[in-house]
This record gives structure tokens, C-alpha cells and sequence, in this order.
């Protein structure tokens, strides 16, 4: 315990120096991601959460939805006979005993209950929706039961904790129910030094009221559209679903128009648009971007986006279309828009998001062992996974035997958890799926900030796990705080990332440096005079940003953000040259290319390719190759000198 | 059902004909194999129409370049306003991505290119015969033959990626030194400047298959020089028959085509005529030149190139001179006209306007150039041959380069023998990195030109040859260096010291 504690002197005395320095203009809200600026949309379920009236609003406005969508159906000619058969009276006759129902039961509700009925009543209506539309497919409503069942699951834990609890467990209630139905708050700016890139992302449905016919709308710069094999809309990044139905259609008419010559569409450019396609199974997935990203990485991010759609349903939703071709999916995720927005966002700022590596949080090499120690204390046969998250980055991760996260579940797990913001205010055990690891079971994530940006994440096959989760926890949470490691890990979130300033400059050797004196105070480490001599703004010899990769770890470390990268515009422009960089030096068609440097009018870029590591480097676009590549060889070797502290050096290796 | 080859497939169609139910077979103007059922070529359109709808709702100005498939490439490219070309090739197993889509589009340019300089545009053609039927006979004559000459050369498939340090459409100059420059400029003043019935406009002259000089703007001089590199240098025209033969042949000719009339004039003005009611008979009722036919140049006792491809005259005693539309100078028509002496060739271009009225003023200029040229040409000929460095001339040992100027249309390339030495993985890996540059290029050509675009890459594959690309402004540059012990700071040296060298420095990085 004494080394923390010393750690934790050690950055104490540093962080007024270093906030000092590390401090920059907070979030950003009116800088947005892509295309136009808007004010962020906010989504009526927020609302709904808060008073029992809104609550039957918000209701009766997914029971509109649905019917809208009947309406939409039969228009398209999407549907078969059965579609047609169905009066549009009898599906509004049975909404509105449902609503009558939900109302009737609100009535005599607690707080915590109208928001357990609210998820009710967004599966009844979904119910009442399919089985209006097939009565001869019975299987339908069988569907239905499994999902509403997960969601009953969610439902018993959370009156567990009502019981147990009371205000508390109401607030879990709440949680869940944003969790899953998502809301339209805006994250809050949180003190601490993030890439503003980060923070642009507006939360909620963004243009809601676009359609195809909108030339606002086919201006946004990147398009996602998942949707049925039958063309039914499932998401769109920009627009109403339910309106772009047609669009979807076209869509799906061209992939099979394709498909009917016993082929399959990949993708079409023109010009600067790219449209990707990709087929999962029933699952349609499309983009339609101009931002001259490269193809491999579009087909990432759509990936991606498949798993972020299992993480929430599971493949098995794949059973569902076997069933009917005309489930609709959409109303399934209600709420989740929040998750995916926030997921496309991260494609223009989270390094992982092409990486295929996660990053973790710099940290001492003690606390993090502490942290782990935590973890593994907890360790039984009940927990599949125990993770601590601080800031989306992981400062540690346990697994059970022989069982490894993936990175890419990782990403999705992390993007879900920070995207839904009612996670953040208290304890919640939701079901959820790690796609690489089984993407055909749910697994339950038992999720709780132990402080404001340090997540813990207990993932368990059983589902009945709930209790002895939450006493998990506490043994955690007191160990950490007890420990003082909690305090170091939030300084070190605060205290941000790596900086190109702390690295060692000059004819400083790194080698010689104090491991701890370079973590603790990397001003001090550093004399005065190498500063100085640093060339061009930024680092030495003009160096503004690198990234370097551990093949084995599957881990990577950035660099903070620094002037001149300090507008959102020049973070995004070198996160998209990043971002082909690494796509180019690994689309070789002999296998990875071994260097590349690359110099335009922006920066120049170097990138380095090896067996044991890749290290990404943009410097001033004046700089001189040959101190740009003394400085990398040196960062580089400043890294894996720092292994231990830069890295979590307990995980498995992953095979994939 | 016999087997058709599907593997490579064009189309061109017009998207402003057969809108209504039950014409859309009038959309097509031209489709190869033309023995493809109409359902396969409608399915074909039908997609290519759709996709282009669709594009112009998010791209409007630029619509579809390329759609993939898994198994196939459509290449798609508009020469013309609602005229659409699409190259269809199916993927190879072993190669699975396709190559450069820039340098496919190249060959549909090229083809397109050669296509007007021949006849028109397609739209004056469909214009002046509002049934199509004078432009699909034309596209039939001319493109199946530009098609087997682009597939001889190789497997269209691999085509892009082995074409990675060549670029079509561009012009391979002859270095010269001064004198030999200023001798050729007074060769051309002497043949450009008589007057008279057979005025010569512009000229073109070629050293083997390298461009000597030309008076021709650059987009018509690229197109001219890619069809006498195709079929009238030495080494293009045929051997087989000699200059003795043409008779014979002519009167082959005459007589299996009695009813031999219409020559190329009244095709490009093909309006007035009727047109035949089958277009499949077409042959019959009146001629089209078929520009691109192997073997139909000879060189005449004289000198003189001649050919068949464009028709004999109505006597059937002597063939009728080609005639090409300079699309970039003037909108004229010409008579070409060309002479060989060993390995140099003079095109001649002589303005039709200047003509009399079917006179035929080749026969005046052919005894003005002998009479007062042949000496001056044929001692210019031994002065090049004596310059010509040899086929690797071009050759800079260490390198393997391509440096085009855009502007000129006028690139220089390591001799292909060269090339062919290099390691497949660095061709691939120039291939990548090509298409990279052409979709970053694409992205600067859209957002206006207000600054030239600059680039530096090097690249080092996983066998450690460094493939090198400088592009300052329209000039660009390519290289591949398979010096395993290079490291980056000696690569862009050497870039360094060959841009210095071999480009005019116009790379240099200061």
C-alpha cells in the first residue's frame, strides 16, 4: 500500500502544474460532428421518465409510430396479402386498450413502476403491432414473448433493488429505463482534459425531421442505414425511419437486384460519395459518406455498427426475420438511438475505432496492479469478466479462466455503457452481448460509476447474478477507495493522456529517466533547456501527435491533442489521415506495407510497421524527415520503456 | 447454347432515348459481346440507369464512377451529356480486388477519344440520324476492333495493375537535342507552308513509336498519336502484304462490295441519307470505316501509307483518304494523310474545307512532298536514328519511373522491358498506392483549384522495395526503387537527385 500512497503524494504535488497546462476550453456543444450545425434534438422519452401523464404520451407516440408505419407498409406495396387484410381501425382499437391499460396501471404506480411500464408498454405496442399484422404467424408473438422476457429479466432485478433499496432502486428503474430507452441529455461537461473532438458529439436523434426529399438531409456528409432484408428501416444516423422507408426500399431493391444475377453489391463511388453495402444475414447494412474515407475502414465502422445492433439484441434476432421477413426491428431498439449516434461519432475520434486495439488509462504501474488485484479478489465462478473503465480507456480487465474480451467488444461494451448517461447516476444490471465473444447469448452486465468518469463492469452468465454483483461491488469500491487508487485514477483522468511536451526532448536520454519521476511530474524531468530547443510548434522537430500500437497487447497509446491541433477541424482532418494511413499500410495485397511517410500541405505523416508494434507520427508539414525519424525511434523506445505504465500488461493475448 | 464470354463486357447507352415503356431497347447504342440476349444487356442498363439515379441524389455533379460487386467491376464513365460508357470485367479469383478504377476509365476515355476523331461525337451522330442507327453501326465498326487490340495486349483484367508505371492517353516524346529540334521545325515550316489546293494544317511526326513534334494541340495530338502508335508506325502497319498488294487487294475489295458508294463524308453527314431499316444489314447499304481494322495499312511504293479501312472510290481504282475531326482545335475535318521513310512517320492533316468539291488533293501533296520534301525528311530520319538511344534510351539504372505532365498530356516511363523486371508485390503495392492518389486527386478536382495539390509519399512493401510518389500541380512523378537497403532518408535523396536530373527539378522540396 505504500507505493500507491507515495504515487498518490507524487501526483498530487504534479496536478496543479499539470491541470494548469492541460486544461483547455471545455465541450463544445455547437460544434458538431458532420455537415450543418443544429441545435441538438431532444428526444420526448426523457420527458417521459419525469411525470405519469407523459408517460401515456410518450406511449401513445410509439403507438402512433407503429401505425404510421402500417400506413407506410401498405403504401410501399411492401407487404403481402396479409398486410392488406388488416383495417386500420382494428390496429387502432387494440393500441388503445393497451393505452388504456398502461394508463389504468399507471394510475396506482409508484415512480419506479411507470418507468417499468414504460419499457412494458414499448414491447406491448410492438406486440400489438406484429401480431396485427400476421395473424398466421403465431411464431411472431412467440418472439415477442423471449424479448419481452429479457426485458421482464431486467424488470424483476430492478424491483429487487426497489425492494431493497427504495429511492435508490427507483433511480436504478430510471436508469434502466434510459438506459434502454435512452434520453436527450447532453453529456455534462466533465473537468477534465479530453479532445473536444470527443465532445462534439451531439446526443440524440440528430435532424429528425429530415427525409430523402430533403436536400438538407442528402447533404450530411456520412449516412448509416441499417435495415430488413425486406427493406424495412431499422436505423438511419440522419431522418425519421419511418420516412425514409422508401429510401430503405431502394436501397434493398438494388441489392437484390444485384443478388438476382447471383452476385452481391460491395460498393459504387461517384465522385466523392461512397456507398457501401454489407450483408449480415437478414441484416442490411449501408453507408453513403463523402468523406473520402477509405473503403476498408467504412466497412469497419459498418461492422461495428452490426455489433453495437448484437451487443443490444444478440444474433438471434436473425431467428426472428427467418420467422417473418417483416419483423420490425426498429421498435425492438427503441431508445437506442443514443448508443448508435454516439457509436458513428466515435468514428471520427476514438483511434480504436480502426486500431482494433483498446487504449488504456496511464496509469502507475502499482495502482493499476492494485486495481487488478481488486478484481481478481472478486474473481468466482459467476463473473465471466471484470472490467474498470475510466473515461472509456480500461485500466484494468479480469476474465475468467482462458476466457478473453475482445477488443472490438471492448469498444462496443465502452461505447454502449458512456453513451447512455443514466448508467452514470447509479447501479444497473443489464443484459447485453459480446458479439466476438458469443454473439448468440446474453450475458448481463451489471454496470456502476464508482466516481464520475470510473466505471465498474461485472459481466456475468447468470442472471440471477444481481445480489452477489452488487456485493462485488462493494467489496471493489471499498478496497479502491480505501487504497486511495480511486483518487490516483481519477487524477490520472484528469491529468489526461500522454502529452508531446512530457516526452523527453532534446538530447535528454530517455533511458536514464526515473521511471516514477517521468509518470509523476514530467515538467520537472524534463530541464528547462530541452524544452527549449524544441524546433517548429509542438514537440521536437515539429512533432504534433503519434499513436503506437502493441501488436501483442492489442493495446495502443495517443497522444494528447496539442496545439496546432487544437480546432475540432484539425483533430478530425489528422484522425481521418491517421485513420487512412493505417488502412493503406495494411491493404497491401502482399501483407502490410513496413514505412510509409506521406507529406501534404497539412502535416507529414510517418507511419511504421513491424511485427512487434506500429507507431503513427504527424508532424509540422515542414518538418525534416530525418529528425522526424530520430524522434519517433526515440518515442518509440521512450514506450516500451514504459510498457508498464502505458499499458495493461496482464491481458491475454487475443487470437483473432 | 453455346457458351458466351461474359468476362469482359461495354455498353454504351443514351440515357435521353427509349424513356417510355417498351423502348428501352433504344437506349442501347452499342453492347459487346453483341451476341449477349437482349435480357442480359437490358438487366445490364437497367442497373447501370438505376445506380446513376441514385448517385445524382448525393453526388449530383458526379455521378457513379464505379459499382463493385463480388464477382464482377462496372467502370462506369459519361464522354458525352446522357452518354454512358460501362466496362464490365469480371474479377479473377486469384487477383480478387480489381486494379486502379482511374486507369480503366482510361481505357474508355481513350476509346471515346479515338471513337470522335473518327466520326463526331456520338450525340452529332444520333443528331443527324435520329434513329441511331449511323452511330451504332459506326461504335460496331470501330469498337470491337479497339477492343481485341486492348485485350491482346493483355488480359484486360490485369491490365491496371501491370499499367502501373505507364498512363494511357499520354504522349512519349523523343528527347532532342537543339539542332536536330531546329532541323525538325524547319521540316515542318517547309511542309506547312504550301499553299494551294493541299494545304497541310497540322503535322505529327513520329520516331518509331516516340513523338517528334506536332502542331496539333495536345488532347487531339494524344488521340492522333495513340491511333498512329496503334496502327501506322512501322511497327504497326502490315507486313504481311506489301505495298505491292493493294491493287489485289483493292480489287478484292471492289468486288465483293460492288455497291461500294457512300465514302466517309457521307457517313459523318449521314443525315440526308436514308437509313436502312435493319441496322444489322447496314454493311450492305452504305460504308462504315472501320478505322481500328488489323492489317489495313500498307506502306505504297512512294511512301505513302495507305488503307482500305475507309472505303474505295466510287471508280474503285484507288482508296479514299481517312478523314478524322480535330475535336480540340477547330471541329474540322481533315484528310490524313501519311508518309513513312524507315522509321519515321509524318501524319499530315489537310483541311476538307479547302477542297474542292470531290477533288481528292492527296495526290497534289503526295508529289509536293516527294518532289520537295522526301530529301529533307529522309536526311532527318538518318539524324534521328542516329540520336535514338536505343529502345533503352529512357532507361535510368536504379529507377523505375513514370513522370507525366498533365498539362502536355506528355509522360516518360522507364522502357517496358524495365518494368517488366520489377517484383509483382512492388507493381501491386505501386497499384494501391496509385488508386489512393487518383481518390485523393478526385477530392482536390472537386473542391476547386485554387491551390495546386502537392504530395510527397514513400512507401516501403514488405519486401522492401520503396515505391515513391511526388505530384506537384498537374506534374507527377513515380518511382520504385527495389534497393533493399535503402532507408528513407537515402529514398528521398535519390527522389531527390532524379527529380533534379530527369525532371527539371520541378519536384524539388525547397
Amino acid at each position: 500500500m505504500s507505493t500507491s500512497e507515495s504515487n498518490e503524494a507524487q501526483t498530487t504535488i504534479s496536478n496543479p502544474e499539470d491541470m494548469s497546462l492541460s486544461y483547455e476550453p471545455l465541450f463544445d456543444a455547437t460544434e458538431e460532428d458532420n455537415g450543418p450545425c443544429y441545435l441538438p434534438s431532444y428526444s420526448s422519452e426523457k420527458v417521459e421518465v419525469d411525470s405519469l401523464s407523459s408517460t401515456s404520451e410518450g406511449v401513445s407516440s410509439d403507438g402512433s409510430d407503429a401505425l404510421s408505419e402500417e400506413g407506410v407498409l401498405e403504401d410501399r406495396q411492401f407487404s403481402e396479402k396479409e398486410d392488406s387484410e388488416i383495417s386500420g381501425d382494428k390496429g387502432n382499437s387494440e393500441l388503445q386498450e393497451s393505452f388504456d391499460e398502461l394508463i389504468s396501471g399507471d394510475l396506482h404506480s409508484e415512480e419506479g413502476e411507470t418507468a417499468q411500464q414504460r419499457v412494458e408498454g414499448v414491447d406491448r405496442s410492438i406486440l400489438i403491432e406484429t401480431s396485427s399484422i400476421s395473424d398466421k404467424y403465431p411464431e411472431t408473438s412467440e418472439i415477442q414473448v423471449e424479448s419481452a422476457a429479457e426485458n421482464g429479466n431486467a424488470e424483476v432485478h430492478n424491483s429487487y433493488q426497489g425492494h431493497e433499496s427504495g429511492r435508490g432502486g427507483v433511480n436504478a428503474i430510471e436508469g434502466l429505463a434510459t438506459a434502454i430507452g435512452g434520453n436527450g441529455v447532453l453529456k455534462p461537461d466533465i473537468g477534465q482534459n479530453e479532445d473536444r473532438l470527443k465532445d462534439n458529439c451531439v446526443q440524440g436523434k440528430q435532424h429528425q425531421y429530415e427525409d430523402d426529399n430533403s436536400t438538407a438531409w442528402r447533404k450530411h456528409k456520412k449516412h448509416f442505414f441499417i435495415f430488413s432484408h425486406a427493406g424495412k428501416p431499422i436505423y438511419s444516423r440522419y431522418g425519421d425511419e419511418h420516412k425514409l422507408a422508401g429510401f430503405t426500399a431502394t436501397l434493398q431493391a438494388i441489392m437484390s437486384f444485384v443478388n438476382n444475377s447471383g452476385d452481391s453489391i460491395k460498393y459504387i463511388r461517384s465522385g466523392h460519395h461512397q456507398v457501401v453495402f454489407m450483408v449480415k444475414g437478414p441484416i442490411y447494412l449501408v453507408s453513403i459518406s463523402s468523406t473520402d474515407e477509405p473503403l476498408r475502414a467504412l466497412r469497419r465502422q459498418l461492422d461495428l455498427l452490426h455489433g453495437q445492433l448484437l451487443l443490444i439484441l444478440t444474433k438471434s434476432l436473425e431467428k426472428c426475420f427467418l420467422k417473418n421477413a417483416k419483423f420490425d426491428l426498429g421498435s425492438l431498439l427503441g431508445g437506442t438511438q443514443n448508443v448508435f449516434s454516439s457509436l458513428i461519432h466515435s468514428f471520427s475520434w476514438n483511434f480504436a475505432s480502426f486500431l482494433c486495439s483498446y487504449t488504456c488509462l496511464r496509469l502507475p504501474h502499482t495502482a493499476r496492479q492494485a486495481v487488478g488485484a481488486a478484481l481478481q479478489d472478486i474473481a468466482d465462478k459467476d463473473i465471466l469478466f471484470a472490467l474498470v473503465l475510466s473515461d472509456s480507456k480500461v485500466t484494468n480487465i479480469v476474465g475468467a479462466d482462458k476466457a478473453s474480451l475482445h477488443p472490438t467488444d471492448i469498444f462496443l461494451l465502452s461505447n454502449f455503457v458512456s453513451s447512455s448517461e443514466s448508467l452514470r447516476t447509479t447501479e444497473s444490471f443489464l443484459p447485453v452481448c459480446l458479439p466476438k465473444y458469443n454473439a448468440m447469448a446474453f450475458l448481463y452486465a451489471y454496470i456502476y460509476y464508482l466516481d464520475k468518469d470510473t466505471c465498474l463492469i461485472l459481466i456475468t452468465k447468470n442472471a440471477d447474478a444481481f445480489f452477489h454483483l452488487k456485493d462485488c461491488k462493494s467489496k471493489v469500491e471499498s478496497f479502491l477507495t480505501e487504497s486511495h487508487v480511486l483518487h490516483d485514477i481519477s487524477n490520472s483522468v484528469a491529468r489526461g493522456g500522454l502529452r508531446i511536451d512530457d516526452l523527453p526532448g532534446g538530447d535528454v536520454l530517455y533511458g536514464s529517466l526515473p521511471v516514477s519521476r517521468v509518470m509523476g511530474d514530467a515538467k520537472e524531468s524534463h530541464s528547462i533547456s530541452s524544452i527549449k530547443q524544441r524546433t517548429g510548434v509542438g514537440g521536437a522537430a515539429g512533432l504534433w501527435h503519434f499513436i503506437y500500437r502493441s501488436a501483442y497487447l492489442n493495446q495502443y497509446i495517443a497522444s494528447e491533442f496539442l496545439s496546432p491541433l487544437e480546432t475540432p477541424q484539425a483533430q478530425k482532418r489528422l484522425f481521418r489521415a491517421y485513420q487512412s494511413l493505417y488502412v493503406s499500410i495494411h491493404g497491401a495485397p502482399t501483407g502490410p506495407h513496413q514505412m510509409k511517410y506521406r507529406r501534404d500541405e497539412n502535416f507529414v505523416l510517418l507511419a511504421w510497421s513491424t511485427a512487434d508494434f506500429e507507431f503513427l507520427a504527424a508532424f509540422d508539414p515542414l518538418a525534416e524527415k530525418s529528425s522526424a525519424i530520430t524522434v519517433c525511434n526515440r518515442i518509440c523506445q521512450w514506450v516500451r520503456d514504459l510498457e508498464n505504465e502505458l499499458f495493461f500488461l496482464g491481458a491475454n493475448p487475443f487470437n483473432w | 447454347m453455346s457458351e458466351l464470354d461474359t468476362s469482359v463486357q461495354l455498353c454504351i447507352f443514351d440515357t435521353s432515348r427509349g424513356q417510355s415503356d417498351g423502348q428501352e431497347l433504344d437506349k442501347i447504342l452499342f453492347f459487346y459481346p453483341s451476341e449477349s440476349p437482349f435480357s442480359a444487356q437490358l438487366s445490364l442498363i437497367g442497373l447501370g440507369e438505376g445506380i446513376i439515379t441514385f448517385t445524382k441524389m448525393f453526388s449530383p455533379n458526379a455521378p457513379c464512377d464505379i459499382i463493385d460487386t463480388e464477382k464482377r467491376s462496372h467502370v462506369f464513365f459519361q464522354p458525352e451529356p446522357d452518354i454512358w460508357m460501362i466496362l464490365v470485367i469480371e474479377k479473377r479469383k486469384e487477383s480478387g480486388e480489381l486494379g486502379r478504377t482511374r486507369a480503366l476509365q482510361a481505357i474508355l476515355m481513350e476509346a471515346h477519344g479515338l471513337f470522335t476523331l473518327f466520326y463526331g461525337s456520338i450525340r452529332a451522330l444520333l443528331l443527324n440520324s435520329p434513329s441511331g442507327d449511323v452511330a451504332r453501326s459506326c461504335l460496331q465498326a470501330f469498337l470491337p476492333d479497339y477492343i481485341s487490340d486492348v485485350m491482346t495486349v493483355k488480359r484486360l483484367s490485369m491490365l491496371s495493375s501491370h499499367s502501373g508505371l505507364q498512363e494511357r492517353g499520354t504522349i512519349q516524346m523523343m528527347a532532342l537535342d537543339r539542332s536536330t529540334a531546329l532541323e525538325v521545325q524547319s521540316v515542318v515550316d517547309l511542309l506547312q507552308s504550301w499553299f494551294g489546293s493541299g494545304r497541310i494544317h497540322h503535322t505529327l511526326l513520329l520516331f518509331q513509336d516516340l513523338l517528334v513534334s506536332t502542331t496539333l494541340p495536345p488532347e487531339d495530338a494524344a488521340h492522333l498519336y495513340t491511333y498512329a502508335r496503334m496502327r501506322l508506325i512501322p511497327a504497326a502497319i502490315s507486313t504481311s502484304s506489301g505495298g505491292h498488294s493493294l491493287k489485289k487487294v483493292l480489287s478484292r475489295a471492289n468486288s465483293s462490295s460492288v455497291h461500294l458508294k457512300a465514302s466517309a463524308s457521307d457517313i459523318t453527314a449521314a443525315g440526308q441519307r436514308p437509313s436502312p431499316a435493319d441496322s444489322s444489314n447496314h454493311h450492305s447499304q452504305f460504308f462504315t470505316p472501320r478505322p481500328l481494322q488489323h492489317d489495313k495499312w500498307w506502306r505504297d511504293n512512294d511512301g505513302f501509307l495507305v488503307t482500305d479501312a475507309w472505303g474505295v472510290d466510287a471508280q474503285g481504282m484507288s482508296a479514299i483518304t481517312p478523314t478524322v475531326w480535330l475535336q480540340q482545335s477547330s471541329q474540322e475535318r481533315m484528310k490524313l494523310v501519311a508518309y513513312q521513310h524507315k522509321q519515321l512517320t509524318v501524319v499530315m492533316l489537310i483541311s476538307v474545307m479547302h477542297l474542292a468539291p470531290n477533288a481528292d488533293g492527296s495526290h497534289v501533296l503526295r508529289n509536293q512532298v516527294l518532289e520537295k520534301a522526301s530529301n529533307k525528311l529522309n536526311a532527318l530520319e538518318d539524324r534521328l536514328s542516329k540520336e535514338w538511344g536505343g529502345i533503352n534510351a529512357n532507361h535510368v539504372p536504379g529507377y523505375r519511373y513514370l513522370y507525366v505532365d498533365y498539362d502536355s498530356r506528355v509522360s516518360k516511363a522507364s522502357p517496358a522491358g524495365k518494368i517488366a523486371t520489377l517484383t509483382k508485390d512492388s507493381l501491386l503495392s505501386l497499384d494501391k498506392v496509385r488508386s489512393e492518389i487518383d481518390i485523393a486527386k478526385g477530392r482536390c478536382d472537386g473542391s476547386g483549384e485554387a491551390q495546386p495539390y502537392e504530395l510527397e509519399t514513400c512507401v516501403r512493401t514488405r519486401s522492401n522495395a520503396w515505391v515513391v510518389v511526388r505530384i506537384r500541380g498537374n506534374h507527377e512523378l513515380y518511382l520504385v526503387l527495389e534497393r533493399a537497403s535503402e532507408t528513407l532518408l537515402l529514398t528521398a535523396e535519390a527522389t531527390e537527385k532524379f527529380s533534379r536530373r530527369h525532371c527539371d527539378g520541378i519536384f524539388a522540396s525547397d
